[in-house]
């Protein structure tokens, strides 16, 4: 038990920079968005240092805060966080301020409401990577869904409606999935062992300790339950539509899409379920997950080359990253898994960018239609450069951030059983696809001739510099020193590779 | 002291860097540059000095900065590894490379983006030294990708011009050569995988520094493995991972079938052609399978298949040449079939030849490119060789030059390419026991000095035919390098020389490699060869400058056409692949594309799955609907709907 409640303090940060934000009288802006900066900037410092005292040796659980919730159903608030969620909670806490700082002068109306629901929603999700109690986790898997929804629905475009409708389906027929199943593993757990709890970590030590087996059938069908529910959210295709959707229309600054992005919960709930509890029937399922993963990355890589909306070509290179997350978390093994995570980020990291660019150039044309632009290198050539780094980065280029987790990922997956080579060479297809859809966009935009009323287009502002070099900087760091991301997942990841392998040898 | 050999590719970084970020100004880009090559080329002289010191049965220095991926058992070093074979790569790429830069000042003086130019140079030659120091694999690949990179970059340097050759468009050309090296970097990171899977590492050789194994000595772990395809058969696993780096290969080195991207690559500005797609970069295929020379030397390997598609490359590449009319053009299928003379070297097991082609060449073919961008400058941007004629009395220094490096590539006795190509051709007769491939390539020897007297006679004999153009020859900066690659490319063939072997011997502790033993018959055979290829020089130059001179016209067809037809324009299209290729992939990709995009995702998936699940919603919540539609209140009805199940399960159980 750590004395500090740093985790807490991540969390609670930015929702109390909400309440802070709706305190403060309607016409005082600059004081609201400086409320919300510091409440994420202070996230963000907490979260920093909580990577700098995470222990690295260590593979369970860590900075464990626990109070009794409703103590007769085993329903607690304990909060936590591994190597994997680690990475996470420090994505979200980096991401938030660049979201606000990003929707500064893009949001035309009720600014405000804008920056408190941004901040609830970076509480939300910090919360969802910190849950150790699966009641805990569901109740801020759907609190993220409020904030989310409200965003697109007040600040959308115009098919914000069919949007939001398309969202609140995926969204709704998810947890209908994912909720009997946590009800359901607390009961057998119950049954089992006698012990009435929704904490995963005793969950998953009554699993490895043999206290509580879980029979094959009743297994996959919980496993069954959990993925219908992360699949959804993750997006896997065909569940990725929603997605698209959303991306398209939301505004153009890019800040709700970074926000989106973040949203990695379904990702990460197959690891820290699918993955880590029921590693008999992931390997099971790994097979037919691997299809879809292929199906995923190859599909999704393939419609993207002909969008001309920007978000929604970004957004299907998000959905064909997520394919990659998939795939490498089903393989099953230590670079399977990290690689995995380390994609998640990364995907994040560099898509996220790639939405703000796209805001920026919304910002000078109004238009978001990569036909309407063209030789924007030109034009602005800092923006053109940064914009490069970016792509080059999402592209996987080697020594840059996307590289290093995607070729772990591919590697774990080539050589593990589940998936085998086969697979993995058609994932392989999807690399050399992504430099066919994103450099298309580039080419499109940035590249040719500058059309003449585009030659006089302003070059980056300092706000939009700061934004971009921030984010290069990071791109390229973690693409040389993949260790940084490796290092502390480094114990958490073998641990759960081992469970699996632990599994396939008493078979 | 090992640790000298990261300055190698330290100063061109640097220079990519200030270049980047601080230096605005043109001339001092260039010189910036220019300098932070040549420390280069001296550290590589310096290493190579250290290297000298090592026992020859270790002869190689390393140095690990850190480790660069490190998950479980999955490590890979950020090394660096500095042998002979290495040596001898570094030097082509510095010493060319700088000459290059040099020539590059005054060739790019008054361009409207020389500082960004300059930096992208020094980038590729910062990605090229870690191509070829790398001490694993995967920091092999971050070279293979850079140098893409950087391909694309400068190919694109006219991105805001519409064309710089007729029909070309700088900006298509730079993606085109990036997707299509894609291609075949996509099959190198399968052989990644293949290679860590089955050996556990991706270094060369045993990195004592992090105490990695290498796996270029432990070839014969997967000498009986295969691979089961069920109905189709069986592949050794050693064919499937050569043939995997067979493909990226084609993709470098612009062979068959992906060499598509060279002849356009030449939107780029001159000096880029000349460094990276003449002489460096599309090399790094060569390089490739010299390092892996290991594997490729394995009985199961797809050596053969490196031998054919060399063979048939250098024949088709060296067709196509005939018939350009655009005088890059010419030199980049020109490059494409030399590239398959390495190649079919490679793949005969040849490594020595391969290696001496591959750096003699790389004389000649930066010579003819850097002559090529002189008389293009000389003449205001013009690079249609129906326009020229005439230019040996006004730009006399150049055409010398050009001479030179044509009688060179054309394997004319004495010059560099006679003895290189030569050693290739003698090997295929005798060593390989492949008449057929020899023959091939003796015909390609003969049509690449017909293109060559072609191309002579064209540019340089005959009248001026375009009255607009007003020759002037090129300055010191451009003249130089020019000077200087041409004193390399005459005596070039004594780096090999029969009888010396002192590249043979040089490379010895990295390829064992048996001196070759001269005979008679190579004597004959290398006799018959260039005495075919000084006639259809002669022919070639004859038809050109006099016979066929009158009907050169600017903006029509090359005379020759009347006489070939077809097979002309077959020639003149490079065999249509271009062609092909649209239609059998991109236009397919793009309609399929378009179907899933809306007929999949639109109507299928949102159509049917999501709005027939919307429709049974709203069936559901029909009462409330009625009421309210707002899907906040929907939203909140569904969160209820889980809440009281939660509270009815606990209450009820």
């Amino acid at each position: 038990m750590n004395a500090f409640p740093i985790l807490s303090l991540i969390v609670w940060l930015p929702a109390l920079g909400a309440l802070g934000v709706l305190a403060l009288p309607r016409a005082n802006l600059q004081a609201q968005r400086a409320v919300a900066m510091g409440a994420a900037l202070l996230a963000l410092a907490a979260a920093i240092l909580l990577v700098v005292l995470f222990d690295r040796n260590q593979a369970g659980f860590q900075f464990v805060e626990s109070f009794a919730w409703v103590p007769s159903w085993g329903i607690s608030y304990t909060v936590s966080v591994d190597g994997i969620s680690l990475w996470l909670v420090a994505l979200t806490a980096f991401l938030t301020p660049i979201a606000l700082a990003a929707s500064h002068g893009a949001i035309e109306r009720q600014e405000r409401a804008f920056l408190a629901l941004v901040l609830m929603l970076a509480s939300g999700m910090t919360g969802v990577f910190v849950a150790q109690d699966m009641l805990l986790f569901y109740v801020f898997f759907e609190f993220t869904l409020v904030p989310t929804a409200l965003l697109i629905g007040i600040w959308g475009g115009a098919g914000r409606r069919q949007a939001a409708i398309k969202f609140f389906v995926y969204t709704f027929a998810g947890s209908v999935f994912l909720l009997p199943g946590i009800i359901g593993l607390h009961l057998l757990h119950r049954q089992a062992t006698g012990v009435a709890t929704f904490d995963i970590a005793t969950i998953l030590a009554s699993l490895q300790l043999g206290a509580f087996q879980l029979d094959p059938a009743a297994e996959r069908l919980l496993f069954g339950l959990f993925f219908i529910g992360f699949a959804v959210k993750a997006p896997i295709w065909p569940f990725h539509t929603w997605m698209t959707t959303a991306h398209a229309e939301a505004p153009s600054s890019g800040a709700i899409d970074i926000a989106g992005l973040i949203l990695k919960i379904g990702a990460y709930g197959l690891i820290r379920f699918n993955v880590q509890l029921f590693p008999a029937a992931a390997a099971w399922a790994a097979p037919a997950i691997g299809v879809l993963a292929v199906i995923s990355i190859v599909y999704a890589a393939w419609v993207a080359y002909q969008q001309t909306d920007m978000k929604r070509l970004l957004a299907y290179a998000s959905v064909s990253h997520l394919g990659f997350i998939v795939l490498g978390m089903f393989a099953l093994n230590a670079q399977g898994i990290a690689g995995a995570v380390a994609h998640m980020v990364n995907s994040a990291l560099t898509t996220g960018a790639l939405f703000l660019v796209v805001g920026m150039l919304a910002a000078r044309r109004d238009s978001r239609d990569l036909r309407a632009f063209g030789g924007m290198w030109k034009a602005t050539p800092v923006l053109g450069s940064l914009t490069l780094i970016l792509v080059l980065g999402a592209i996987g280029l080697p020594g840059l951030n996307g590289f290093a987790s995607e070729f772990a990922l591919l590697q774990g997956a080539w050589r593990s059983p589940g998936i085998g080579w086969r697979y993995t060479l058609l994932a392989v297809l999807g690399v050399a696809l992504a430099a066919v859809y994103l450099l298309h966009m580039y080419r499109a935009t940035f590249m040719g001739e500058v059309p003449p009323d585009l030659a006089q287009t302003p070059d980056v502002r300092p706000r939009e510099l700061v934004l971009l070099t921030t984010m290069a900087t990071v791109v390229v760091v973690l693409g040389l020193y993949p260790a940084l991301l490796f290092g502390p997942m480094q114990q958490s990841v073998t641990q759960i590779a081992q469970g699996t392998l632990q599994y396939l040898a008493s078979r | 002291m090992d640790w000298i050999i990261w300055l190698i590719p330290a100063f061109p970084l640097l220079g990519f860097v200030l270049n980047a970020l601080v230096v605005r100004q043109e001339r001092q880009a260039g010189i910036l540059a220019s300098a932070m090559v040549g420390l280069s080329f001296a550290t590589t002289i310096a290493a190579m000095a250290t290297l000298e010191g090592t026992p020859a049965e270790a002869r190689r220095l390393t140095w690990t900065l850190w480790e660069w991926i490190s998950i479980d058992d999955f490590r890979v070093a950020f090394g660096l590894l500095f042998d002979p074979l290495t040596a001898v790569m570094a030097l082509l790429v510095t010493g060319v490379g700088g000459l290059i830069h040099v020539y590059a000042i005054g060739y790019m003086h008054g361009d409207a983006r020389p500082v960004r130019f300059f930096a992208y140079m020094n980038l590729f030659v910062f990605a090229m030294l870690m191509l070829v120091m790398a001490d694993n694999l995967l920091l092999l690949f971050l070279g293979w990708e850079g140098v893409g990179l950087c391909s694309f970059l400068l190919i694109g340097h006219y991105f805001d011009r519409r064309t710089v050759q007729p029909g070309i468009n700088p900006s298509d050309a730079a993606v085109k050569a990036f997707v299509v090296n894609r291609i075949g970097d996509a099959a190198l990171l399968a052989a990644l995988f293949a290679i860590f899977t089955n050996f556990g590492t991706l270094s060369f050789y045993p990195n004592p520094q992090l105490g990695l194994t290498g796996y270029l000595d432990q070839a014969i772990i997967v000498a009986g493995q295969s691979i089961d395809f069920g109905a189709f058969g069986q592949l050794p696993l050693m064919t499937a991972i050569t043939l995997l780096m067979l493909v990226a290969v084609a993709g470098k080195s612009a062979q068959l079938p992906l060499y598509t991207w060279l002849p356009d690559a030449m939107a780029g500005p001159t000096p880029v052609s000349a460094l990276i797609h003449a002489a460096t970069m599309v090399t790094s295929g060569v390089y490739l399978i010299v390092r892996n020379a290991a594997l490729f030397d394995q009985p199961a390997s797809a050596a053969p298949w490196v031998l054919v598609i060399g063979v048939v490359t250098a024949f088709i590449g060296a067709t196509a040449a005939v018939a350009q009319l655009d005088i890059k053009r010419v030199l980049a299928y020109s490059t494409i079939s030399q590239l398959g003379f390495m190649v079919a070297a490679v793949g005969m097991g040849a490594y020595v030849a391969g290696m001496f082609h591959l750096l003699t060449h790389g004389l000649f073919k930066a010579l003819l490119f850097l002559a090529a961008g002189s008389v293009i400058h000389g003449i205001g941007d013009q690079q249609d060789m129906r326009r020229m004629g005439g230019l040996r009395t006004t730009l006399p220094t150049t055409f010398r030059l050009y001479a030179i490096g044509a009688l060179a590539l054309g394997g004319i006795f004495p010059l560099a390419g006679f003895w290189s190509k030569d050693e290739i051709i003698a090997h295929a007769w005798f060593d390989a026991r492949s008449p057929l491939a020899a023959i091939v390539l003796v015909l390609t020897s003969a049509i690449t000095a017909f293109y060559m007297g072609r191309q002579t006679g064209m540019v340089f004999y005959g009248r001026p035919r375009d009255p607009a153009l007003h020759p002037h020859e090129s300055g010191p900066l451009m003249r130089w390098p020019m000077i200087i690659l041409a004193a390399g490319a005459i005596p070039g063939g004594l780096i090999n020389f029969p009888g010396l072997h002192w590249l043979n011997s040089y490379l010895r502790p990295v390829l064992q490699e048996p001196e070759v033993i001269y005979t008679l018959g190579m004597g004959v055979l290398a006799t018959i060869t260039t005495l075919l290829s000084a006639g259809t020089a002669y022919l070639g130059w004859k038809t050109y400058a006099h016979d066929l001179e009158l009907r050169i016209r600017v903006g029509k067809d090359d005379p020759a056409l009347r006489y070939l037809g077809d097979l002309w324009r077959g020639m003149e299209i490079g065999w249509g692949l271009d062609w092909l290729y649209q239609r059998a992939f991109v236009r397919p990709y793009r309609a399929a594309a378009d179907f899933f995009s809306d007929a999949f995702d639109r109507q299928g998936i949102d159509g049917v799955l999501v709005g027939g699940a919307a429709r049974s919603m709203n069936w559901l919540a029909g009462g409330l609907r009625a009421a309210q539609t707002g899907y906040v209140r929907t939203y909140a009805l569904a969160f209820l709907l889980g809440v009281i199940m939660l509270v009815a399960y606990f209450t009820l159980r």
